[in-house]
């Protein structure tokens, strides 16, 4: 039998989807690279899941797991015709723990409804990717998602406690725990961010966070980037850890500006939004901490939100700008790399030299707490070259965030994007170790291959032998 | 392969999208079925696949554009602002042509010709108003059992076609009245309502016999050739009025887009406006009253076509308001009611199951008054709400309110 | 390499430390991996030692071969405007900590660590009481370089504070006991340590009204709540609640018997099992709440009542802990994970030949 007439078997006729149309509907997610689908599946429940797992390993056929498809790095695009596993319909909050802040979760369901959900309870799910009111828990786990408000609370991993996994052989294994320090290896924290190549994630136990009694936001303008980088790094130096700390240079401001008018200083060279959450007392004293930085670097202009309405505005302005940049361009190119917060400036005017080097226009807006850079690029993918183009400048960018120091990605993950830059930062035994881990967890190969690692990460094999011999090793 | 029609779907249309999927969680047809396929990036995906020549307009194609409510929710959400609910049309025109079925021949007979016919709607009528009373929307046939959904039909009634009423007070200009295919015959208090309020807010009124059904329906359908001469008909009948009002939303957001179909069209859309938006307007220029509150709540149903294609949300809520009555939301988000038109027959499983959903969620809200701006809608939500819920329309509220206070 | 040259980094055996064993302190972790290599390809059984802290009942299988970090300890990179540190893995928690406090920087790992390492604490998965506030260590490694069962060193991680390049070993590394292979260098995610701190005398009812608190401790002597924050926070807090307070993080002392249990529960029941350790005849015991940790002392030693707490914890999707016991050769973990399979798979890739404390983890792995 056929693939999808297995599949129709057990999940019957109308969760199967083999239509060419279909195919090619799925084989994208919101990054810009196309795969090849060979089918499509809607499970309902974990044993439905594990049996398509079951039938994709007879049929030797890859999988990919898929959320809302908002991934970026090309995580959930399969690159040989392999089995889409939509995991959209297992979307339940099956138990929300008041005194526990905790939650069981399907990992369809959408990151800021489950927050949504939770606020009548003083609770919240603090990560917050930008997309967060499309994007799936399950996703948020595949990459190990962050968003601005992971500079004090951490990314996805920080508050995932335990999770129902669906392994390669078609097995259900619960790893972690509702209870602290669950025994033996930490699985969990080898699952969120595996971008499903160590198995399908089915459940989720996610912990909760107590809304802060007291927020405030700030709108800083700078008259240049270096200043309000430099305000980022007294802040942090002067002993507190603002909720967020996200950073907009001038292009940016201008396409949010035409695109939502937030109010934010167009003569600025760049922005910086802060914003301190917590007790009351220390809401208070943290905010005039941040503005006094901020005069301190040559602030042109300091703005405290009064009310819910001005703050909303001002994250209205945050949250809009890919949006802006989708508004003013045909396509758009969102990179994700990491440098030491002290190396913010150096990288950001390497990119800057960069971006005009290959004549590509370019909008920064970053979580400039944690160093995490999204370069956006904007461009037209049907002027010829300008593609190819585009990836270049986007490999120089990653290396250069290497060169000084930081890493690959910060949250958006490796996927098909960045896989072969992995070589960047690892060595070939550091690739070979993850190999191996992941071996374990998916000796048949079979989940999102192509995805995290590059070719070529197994053959290395310098083993005990080289090892033991006393010249190489003196 | 590829496209045949003038209306296709515009290759700056699809380009538009930069496949963000922020679009998804707003799609009802996504919510239900968790399927890329059944949201507006899936749905412009398979157009671009068209357009690309990697595709054909086969039947998936029109199953895959079948599902589509158009309700347009997927719009104002967009961050590329990409106009789907145009290209959605042109792709229904595509199918129209090149998948020419009977059936489909049939409906675009019913939409063009029929229900443009106010004789043929008013024999329609009759027979509806006598199933009614020998209530055989109780057996089990679809197309009979949504004559529940409506409100008590009268066996005959006048048409305000052709009718003229003059300013009451300071007049501020000229309005012509859109009485609407269905609107007319099955909810001539709501035209009658509209005809009062305008008057009071100082226009000289005409429902001017010319005009035609809108066509939106037919738009929907893809019958581009019935929504053209629709259209032109309307654009003729609707010349020197400084105003044209629209009392179904799916009216008002479809005189909006007659730029696309009709020449003349775009000077006629700038001039159209659904009857909520003048009323809202007139209550806050005082030209209409505010009436003293009353403790009665009244469940806000926002019709996808103006809130989601016309971002008209507060007007409604203002005219409850003014009417002495507390607005209640009941669904944050505006999800379809999945009437849609004709969707309510063509897809009745979805269809059933959204309407349920906002029957739930008007349940939830304690309150037995439901706003509902517009025919389909209302029929819906009365069909799965029952005999219970009174579902009216914010203006005959309003216009209610009013006459029991002067 | 041969025996001889492994010879020469030979040292005296640690208190503490298995009778008979080779006993060698490598100058650096090349060397390390050098040992780990010889022991896989010769098959010794090989116990990693880093302040003998922390060591716990060992598991059935003796070492043959104990490798200390104690030549490991280099700070090797402090970099106090991006809150990271690159440290050795045989550094002391108390010296690092130390070094940290003069820019007010935190690497928030055990209070009163006597002695411990920063890799025996990483490797064992301690956390400190102020995980409440800041999370369990494991959220604070960032990069880790390691010698792996069968003698590569390689690195996992990266010295920024948000990454998600690669699988996160070194997530995996913490709590691992050095069943993968040893710690020898990581970085840590450091916390600016905040302006003012007290400590609380409360009832456990109090610890609900308190907003983010460091800590929220309940020993044989009472309840203690942290607070830590600006001048006004802390004062403002410590009004609401109406308690006395003392300036500074007073933390208690460390149990230190030969008999301790730890229950690890689902935070609400952390009173419960209180009850229940009270009730098995604890008489010290060291209670998280909001965590559901509860560490207790006994004065003797019993296996009937080691069963009963395991019966109720495992009853409540928790576990019970045998943190010391007399009787080396005990089960210290109780029901293994239903991953106990991928636990085994997952070892072997960083051990093939199942070297690092053969089933010193749940399960016999």
């Amino acid at each position: 039998m056929t693939l999808a007439a297995d599949l129709r078997l057990v999940l019957g006729a109308d969760r199967v989807l083999d239509h060419p149309l279909d195919l090619q509907i799925y084989a994208k997610d919101a990054g810009v690279t196309p795969g090849t689908v060979a089918a499509v599946v809607f499970p309902e429940t974990t044993q439905e899941v594990a049996a398509v797992v079951r039938i994709a390993v007879v049929h030797e056929v890859p999988i990919v797991a898929r959320g809302a498809g908002t991934g970026l790095s090309g995580g959930a695009v399969p690159t040989r015709p392999g089995l889409v596993v939509a995991l959209t319909r297992l979307n339940q909050i099956w138990e929300v723990d008041e005194a526990a802040h905790t939650a069981w979760v399907g990992p369809g369901v959408i990151n800021l409804e489950l927050s949504q959900h939770t606020t009548p309870l003083g609770l919240h799910y603090a990560p917050d990717p930008s997309s967060q009111s499309a994007c799936t828990i399950g996703g948020n786990v595949g990459t190990n998602a962050g968003g601005p408000h992971c500079l004090a609370e951490g990314s996805t991993v920080s508050h995932i406690l335990a999770v129902e996994l669906v392994t390669a052989g078609g097995d259900v294994l619960l790893l972690g725990g509702a209870a602290p320090d669950p025994i033996g290896l930490d699985l969990v924290g080898v699952v969120v961010g595996s971008e499903g190549t160590m198995g399908l994630v089915t459940k989720v136990l996610v912990k909760l966070t107590e809304n802060a009694p007291e927020v405030r936001t700030l709108l800083l303008a700078f008259p240049t980037i270096e200043a309000a980088a430099e305000t980022v790094s007294s802040v942090v130096a002067g002993g507190i850890v603002p909720a967020a700390l996200e950073l907009m240079d001038r292009p940016m401001i201008e396409a949010v500006e035409n695109f939502k008018s937030c109010g934010f200083p167009l003569d600025a060279a760049a922005v910086l939004i802060a914003e301190v959450a917590g007790h009351p007392a220390a809401v208070e004293a943290e905010a005039q901490l941040v503005a006094d930085a901020g005069a301190a670097a040559g602030a042109t202009e300091i703005r405290i939100a009064a009310t819910a309405a001005e703050r909303d505005l001002i994250w209205l302005g945050r949250k809009s700008a890919f949006g802006a940049v989708a508004y003013a361009a045909p396509d758009y190119y969102l990179h994700d790399t990491v440098v030491p917060r002290t190396r913010l400036v150096e990288a950001m005017s390497g990119i800057y030299e960069i971006g005009e080097r290959y004549g590509i226009s370019m909008l920064n807006v970053f979580h400039a707490g944690d160093g995490n850079l999204h370069p956006l690029v904007a461009f037209d993918a049907k002027e010829p070259g300008m593609l190819e183009k585009v990836r270049a400048a986007a490999d120089e960018m990653v290396k250069l965030s290497i060169e000084v120091g930081g890493a690959l990605s910060g949250e958006h993950g490796i996927g098909l994007e960045k896989r072969d830059l992995m070589g960047e930062m690892f060595s070939a035994v550091d690739l070979d170790a993850q190999a191996r881990l992941r071996d374990a967890f998916d000796p048949i190969g079979i989940l999102n291959p192509d995805k995290v690692l590059p070719e070529g990460s197994r053959c290395f094999d310098f083993g005990l032998v080289a090892n033991l011999d006393p010249e190489s090793a003196a | 392969m590829g496209w045949e029609t003038d209306h296709a779907p515009r290759q700056d249309e699809l380009d538009g999208c930069v496949t963000c999927g922020l679009c998804l969680p707003h799609c009802p047809t996504f919510r239900l079925t968790g399927s890329e396929s059944a949201s507006p990036r899936g749905r412009l995906a398979a157009m671009a696949a068209v357009a690309a020549g990697t595709a054909e307009v086969d039947e998936r194609f029109e199953e895959v554009m079948g599902l589509c409510l158009q309700c347009r929710a997927c719009e104002p959400v967009c961050p590329s602002v990409v106009p789907f609910g145009r290209a959605m049309e042109g792709a229904r025109a595509e199918i129209a042509v090149q998948l020419p079925t009977r059936r489909r021949k049939l409906r675009a007979w019913l939409l063009g010709r029929v229900l443009p016919s106010r004789t043929a709607v008013r024999v329609a009528s009759m027979l509806a108003a006598f199933a009614q009373r020998l209530r055989l929307h109780k057996l089990p046939i679809r197309l009979l059992s949504r004559i529940g959904g409506l409100r008590r039909l009268p066996l005959g009634g006048p048409s305000r076609a052709g009718e003229s009423r003059t300013a009451a007070g300071e007049r501020v200009g000229t309005a012509a009245l859109l009485i609407g295919c269905v609107q007319d015959a099955w909810f001539g208090s709501v035209n009658e309502a509209a005809m009062e309020l305008l008057t009071a807010a100082g226009y000289d009124v005409s429902a001017p016999s010319g005009q035609s059904c809108c066509g939106a329906l037919a738009a929907h359908d893809g019958a581009a050739a019935a929504t053209e001469r629709l259209a032109a008909t309307n654009v003729a009948a609707f010349a020197n009025y400084d105003v044209v009002v629209a009392t179904a939303a799916g009216c008002s957001a479809h005189l909006a887009g007659y730029g696309e179909w009709a020449s003349g069209g775009e000077e006629l859309a700038d001039r159209a406006r659904d009857i909520t938006v003048v009323v809202a307007e007139a209550i806050a220029d005082g030209r209409l009253p505010r009436l003293p509150p009353r403790a009665i709540s009244v469940a806000m149903q926002d019709p996808c076509h103006l809130r989601h294609a016309q971002n008209v949300v507060g007007e409604t809520r203002e005219i409850v308001s003014a009417a002495g009555y507390e607005p209640v939301e009941i669904d944050d988000k505006g999800l379809c009611c999945g009437a849609a038109g004709a969707y309510v027959l063509s897809q009745p499983k979805t269809s059933d199951e959204l309407g349920l959903h906002k029957a739930n969620q008007v349940r939830a809200s304690e309150a037995t008054i439901v706003a509902s701006a517009n025919p389909g809608c209302e029929m819906q939500l009365r069909f799965h709400l029952g005999d219970r819920y009174d579902v009216r329309h914010p203006i005959e509220l309003y216009a209610e309110a009013c006459r029991g206070f002067s | 390499m041969t025996f001889a040259a492994i010879e020469e980094w030979q040292v005296s055996a640690p208190e503490g430390a298995p009778a008979g064993a080779l006993v060698v302190a490598p100058p650096n972790l090349d060397a390390v991996a050098r040992v780990l290599g010889w022991a896989s390809e010769v098959g010794r059984p090989v116990l990693p030692w880093g302040g003998g802290t922390r060591m716990g009942p060992s598991g059935g299988v003796v070492p043959e071969v104990v490798v200390l970090t104690s030549q490991l300890t280099r700070v090797v990179d402090w970099q106090p405007d991006d809150l990271t540190l690159v440290v050795e893995a045989g550094a002391l928690v108390d010296d690092v900590e130390a070094m940290l406090a003069e820019r007010q920087q935190s690497a928030v790992l055990a209070e009163r660590a006597n002695g411990s390492t920063i890799g025996g604490m990483i490797a064992s998965g301690a956390s400190g009481y102020r995980r409440l506030r800041y999370g369990p260590t494991r959220d604070r490694i960032l990069e880790t370089v390691m010698a792996s069962g069968d003698g590569r060193v390689f690195t996992s991680g990266g010295r920024v504070v948000k990454n998600v390049t690669g699988y996160d070993i070194p997530r995996l590394a913490c709590g691992s006991l050095g069943s993968l292979g040893i710690i020898g260098q990581v970085c840590l995610k450091l916390w600016p340590v905040p302006e003012s701190a007290a400590t609380l005398d409360v009832t456990v009812d109090a610890f609900d009204g308190l907003y983010r608190p460091m800590a929220l401790l309940e020993t044989e002597d009472g309840a203690m709540a942290y607070l830590a924050g600006t001048a006004e926070e802390v004062a403002g807090q410590a009004a609401a609640v109406g308690a006395h307070a003392q300036p500074g993080l007073q933390w208690p002392m460390p149990l230190g018997g030969d008999v301790q249990i730890e229950l690890r529960v689902p935070s609400p029941l952390t009173s419960a099992a209180v009850t229940q350790l009270r009730n098995a005849g604890a008489t010290e015991f060291r209670a998280q709440h909001g965590i559901g940790l509860v560490a207790a002392e006994f004065d003797s030693w019993s296996s009937e009542r080691l069963e009963e707490l395991r019966t109720w914890a495992e009853g409540q999707g928790g576990a019970a802990v045998v943190l010391a016991s007399p009787q080396s050769d005990i089960d210290r973990w109780g029901q293994a994970p239903g991953s106990v399979d991928l636990q085994r798979r997952v070892k072997a890739a960083f051990d093939p030949r199942r070297i690092m404390v053969p089933g010193r983890l749940p399960g016999g792995v």
